[in-house]
């Protein structure tokens, strides 16, 4: 098992300027403290389980950019097809982190449905991605960080996270200036 | 309902990708779509995604359309609040209205994706234009794509009939 904590630490130290990190539920607030800065976006008080497709816009959007996107497995549970539009559609510079504790952590850690019987990295293989990596101990971590930015995507990494405790996140700001911020960050 | 002079407006809009999933009435219009080198058409699995991706797309500095049918737009009501609304987003969305001849005085079966349709949009804050078979695809679409960025929120044109 991974610590969030520690993954997302390292995950920000490694991060490239002009890489754009989409976040949502228990990883949003946590990765607020480690960076938050024009092109980080937290999809909070959006759609639920849609920060993945919103990220996947993204990156087809900016080729030229690393787009990744912390998701939980509930939230890519609400929206599974998006591993197929991905395979489909292609976007060489998209990185999905699947964070899988088998919880809804930010509403109390009721289990998500199949928590640790569905296999997400056979999923993703099923729905036709070729990058996908399941990381679930720290020295595995470490080897495949650089992978995160350097490998042809779209890929997707599952981390395999010990559950939490983190509340519901709120931001400061609402989401339609968090949305056009980024946007002018992008086209600046 | 002329495919041709709907794709032309979209291009003169700055369209550059195109979001969607077709249904009958759409059908000859993707397939335009699907052959024209200068528009990026992405398929999606279900409606939903298709405001999530045209976000992203929004935000990424490019400029969607999304095309879809209204059973589909009916199963969309958290994705597009959460996105293309609530970030306050001009996206212009073409939807297939399924049932729409089934609400003629005498049909024999209303099509609740009819009738739930047009309260919907407007519950949901969505101005739009019916188009028809009257010759002003252009006309409607422009108008569309005006108002979205007058009030930067969405807005929709409804195709009523089969495009050709």
């Amino acid at each position: 098992m991974l610590d969030k904590y520690h993954c997302l630490s390292k995950l920000a130290s490694a991060r490239r300027d002009g890489d754009v990190v989409v976040t949502t539920m228990s990883v949003a607030m946590p990765w607020a403290e480690l960076s938050d800065t024009a092109l980080d976006f937290a999809s909070v008080d959006s759609a639920m389980g849609h920060a993945a497709d919103l990220a996947y816009g993204l990156a087809l959007a900016r080729p030229e950019r690393r787009v990744l996107c912390l998701n939980g497995d509930g939230s890519t549970l609400m929206c599974l097809g998006t591993l197929v539009t991905m395979a489909q559609g292609g976007a060489a510079n998209y990185s999905l982190i699947i964070t899988e504790n088998g919880t809804y952590e930010v509403t109390g850690n009721q289990p998500v449905p199949g928590a640790g019987v569905v296999d997400y990295a056979a999923m993703a293989r099923a729905a036709g991605l070729r990058e996908v990596h399941t990381i679930d101990d720290p020295d595995d971590f470490h080897r495949k960080l650089p992978l995160h930015f350097e490998v042809q995507g779209p890929a997707v990494f599952i981390w395999r996270i010990e559950q939490g405790g983190e509340p519901v996140p709120r931001p400061a700001r609402p989401i339609r200036d968090r949305a056009h911020e980024l946007r002018a960050a992008l086209a600046g | 309902m002329r495919s041709a002079p709907i794709v032309a407006e979209l291009k003169k809009q700055g369209v550059t990708h195109v979001v969607g999933l077709p249904d009958n009435g759409s059908r000859a219009l993707f397939e335009i779509l699907w052959a024209d080198d200068e528009l990026e058409v992405i398929g999606v699995t279900r409606e939903g995604e298709a405001f999530a991706v045209a976000s992203g797309l929004y935000l990424g500095g490019v400029t969607p359309v999304v095309i879809i049918q209204n059973t589909g737009f009916l199963e969309t009501g958290d994705a597009f609040r959460g996105t293309a609304y609530n970030m306050g987003l001009p996206l212009v969305m073409l939807v297939g209205y399924r049932g729409f001849q089934s609400m003629s005085p005498g049909a024999e079966r209303v099509d609740t994706a009819a009738t739930f349709f047009e309260p919907t949009l407007k519950a949901w804050d969505i101005p739009y234009s019916v188009l028809g078979d009257g010759g002003d695809e252009r006309a409607r679409v422009a108008w569309a794509f005006d108002l979205a960025r007058e009030r930067s929120l969405p807005s929709a044109v409804l195709l009523t009939g089969t495009t050709e």
